[in-house]
């Protein structure tokens, strides 16, 4: 590096405005908007025209009306289930990749994230007819004699909403927890190996725990997917599955309550947030922060 | 312990990666209790002597025995050594005690006996303060320290080191030198040590494996390979040296004369007897080495020959001088040397020397 007073003042001038650029854009694209949300769930609305004044009624109807927190806590129930499945599934497919060796390795994980190269709508509608009364899992299941009739045990609530969710955003699930574990130093389980440990206690002591930071992003990740989410629980949720995501939907489209839209907002990103932070936490190792 | 049984042997030992051979037919014993340094360039198969000892890879053919049972086939996890890995491999989310008591956990030791011995293990090698902290928050001394603990809390028949020093910077590198060898006097465990440095093979060794190109050259003390290296290999990568080629001479007793470009030249042949059975005539290297070579005087009448400075270099205690000698001065570029003074050495570049080595101090390498 030359030292700084040797620096053109054109290059100065450019990396000021680089820097400018890095900090102005997420602040006009993303806090911006943010805050103009948070100063919105203020507001009230009256008789389709919104005041634009301070209240905090739109918090005070989310805290007592008898539909909102439990919506808000099932749907936050709902989604820590689906990054739970998400992680038991991929953990052992990811785990799988990194047994196998050069070119395989990368075409499998390839042709696991090829999902999200396709239109989500698409996506939903296939697995739609796949959990169908006369879907596809029904009716394999029938042909092997595990049912005797088909199940509505997944047809339009809550659980077609797990399953759709978990198989949409598995490959985000999958792509963390294989770098995390591509991450580990080989060397590391030899010495696990050396040091007289079995296959077992190499996988529970040092593997494991090395890539908990990947399964930590792994699952906040699918779980702020899946919150944000009203799609898949519109399309497979029917009546029964009533999701946070469907009511938000519903103030900003059906309602046209944007204010008290906004405030639900809030309460999601609050959640959001603490999900995020929390995957932060655990994502990092112990030993390596100073 | 004692130093004459073998505690491993290592039979016609061969390794090869794919079609590519590493090793070669290795035989090795390595006697209890003792600090056997494995030495040579990088690519010489060292490193791949160790994995195979430590059950790292799997051997291609030969066998490898502890106290006479064949431990070839034997798991990595089952066999009594262990290794301190170049770049440590400490557990990173573990603590210094973590690590330590690693081994022993895996072993379903009781939790007290493990803090025990963690305790007794971190005292040994200095580092007692440091046991709740991060191996990252570790200094590359320190954690190789904690890397040796490691390694000898299991109490292993044998400690496999894999040129831990590596990373350290020089006057660490030293102090961790005589930090090493103490340690293996005061537990008594036998230490292979792999490393491509022979002055750290020189400092630590009770004897040395000297390998190239996936074969042992020479397995010695280090006074043995110093001075009577049995290949030319040897003789060039151990320390520096003069070579003169020429051919081989008749026998005189514990010496032999070999005809070189410098003349005449005597040199010892004692407890060489493959020497002393080499016909006359056959290619040879006279080697002598920089310090034993000298300025010649009257008394010098055998090994005498002259030459001229081409060059001086200052090093510190010593001087070394380079010397082009034989025929027109030209035929042969020695090293001399002497030790330094503060007033500088008697000798001035470009001048004509007599140069001489007492007969005693030199040696025969075949070709």
């Amino acid at each position: 590096m030359s030292e700084a007073g040797s620096t053109l003042p054109a290059e100065k001038r450019l990396s000021l405005l680089v820097t400018v650029l890095a900090f102005a854009l997420p602040v006009v694209f993303v806090l911006v908007p943010l805050a103009i949300f948070l100063g919105y769930s203020f507001f009230s609305v009256d008789q389709g025209t919104i005041v634009y004044g301070f209240s905090l009624g739109n918090y005070v109807r989310f805290f007592t009306d008898p539909v909102f927190l439990p919506v808000f806590w099932n749907t936050i129930v709902l989604c820590v289930s689906v990054a739970i499945v998400c992680i038991l599934l991929a953990y052992p497919a990811a785990y799988f990749l990194t047994t196998l060796k050069g070119r395989w390795r990368y075409a499998l994980l390839m042709l696991l994230l090829v999902p999200l190269l396709m239109s989500y709508v698409i996506k939903i509608y296939a697995i739609r007819s796949i959990l169908g009364l006369n879907g596809f899992l029904n009716k394999a299941l029938v042909a092997l004699g595990i049912l005797q009739e088909p199940s509505t045990l997944f047809v339009f609530n809550m659980n077609a909403i797990l399953l759709t969710l978990t198989l949409l955003l598995i490959p985000f699930a999958i792509l963390p927890i294989f770098l995390s574990l591509e991450r580990i130093p080989q060397v590391l389980l030899r010495a696990s190996d050396d040091l007289g440990a079995s296959g077992l206690q190499t996988f529970l002591r040092i593997t494991l725990p090395l890539s908990l930071p990947g399964v930590a992003s792994a699952a906040s990740f699918v779980f702020v997917l899946a919150i944000g989410d009203f799609l898949t629980p519109q399309m497979v949720g029917g009546i029964s599955g009533f999701t946070f995501g469907r009511i938000l939907y519903s103030q900003f489209g059906t309602a046209y309550n944007w204010p008290f839209g906004a405030a639900l907002s809030v309460a999601l990103a609050v959640v959001v947030i603490a999900a995020i932070l929390i995957g932060e936490r655990f994502g990092r190792n112990p030993g390596t922060s100073a | 312990m004692n130093q004459n049984t073998d505690l491993l042997t290592l039979r016609s030992v061969s390794k090869s990666y794919g079609t590519v051979p590493v090793l070669h037919d290795i035989d090795l014993s390595i006697k209890d209790g003792e600090f056997l340094t494995v030495l040579g360039p990088s690519g010489s198969g060292k490193t791949t002597v160790l994995r195979l000892i430590g059950g790292l890879e799997p051997l291609t053919s030969g066998e490898i025995r502890l106290d006479g049972q064949d431990i070839s086939r034997m798991p990595i996890n089952r066999r009594p050594f262990n290794t301190v890995f170049q770049d440590y491999a400490l557990f990173p989310h573990l603590t210094v005690s973590g690590n330590v008591g690693y081994g022993l956990s895996v072993r379903h030791v009781q939790r007290k006996e493990i803090a025990r011995r963690v305790a007794e293990a971190l005292e040994l090698v200095q580092l007692g303060r440091f046991a709740d902290r991060f191996p990252a928050q570790l200094s590359g001394g320190q954690r190789q320290r904690v890397a040796l603990a490691r390694a000898l809390i299991c109490q292993p028949r044998l400690i496999l080191l894999d040129e831990p020093l590596a990373a350290l910077d020089l006057e660490l590198r030293r102090q961790m030198q005589v930090f090493l060898k103490s340690i293996q006097r005061e537990i008594r465990t036998t230490f292979l040590f792999v490393t491509h440095d022979q002055e750290e093979a020189i400092g630590m060794a009770d004897r040395i494996c000297v390998m190239e190109a996936g074969h042992i050259r020479q397995l010695g003390t280090p006074h043995d390979l110093y001075y009577r290296p049995n290949c030319e290999f040897v003789a060039r990568f151990f320390g520096e040296n003069n070579l003169v080629a020429g051919k081989l001479g008749p026998v005189q007793g514990e010496l032999r004369s070999i005809e070189t470009a410098l003349g005449r030249l005597i040199c010892s042949i004692s407890d060489q007897p493959h020497l002393k059975a080499a016909a006359e005539g056959a290619s040879a290297y006279a080697a002598f080495r920089p310090e034993a070579l000298h300025l010649a005087d009257a008394k010098d009448t055998d090994n005498r020959f002259s030459g001229t400075i081409s060059d001086l270099a200052f090093a510190g205690s010593s001087t070394v001088a380079t010397i082009a000698a034989g025929p027109d001065n030209a035929a042969q570029r020695l090293r001399l040397r002497v030790p330094s003074r503060v007033d500088g050495s008697a000798l001035r570049s470009g001048e004509a020397v007599s140069l001489s080595f007492a007969p005693h101090e030199g040696h025969l390498v075949l070709a």
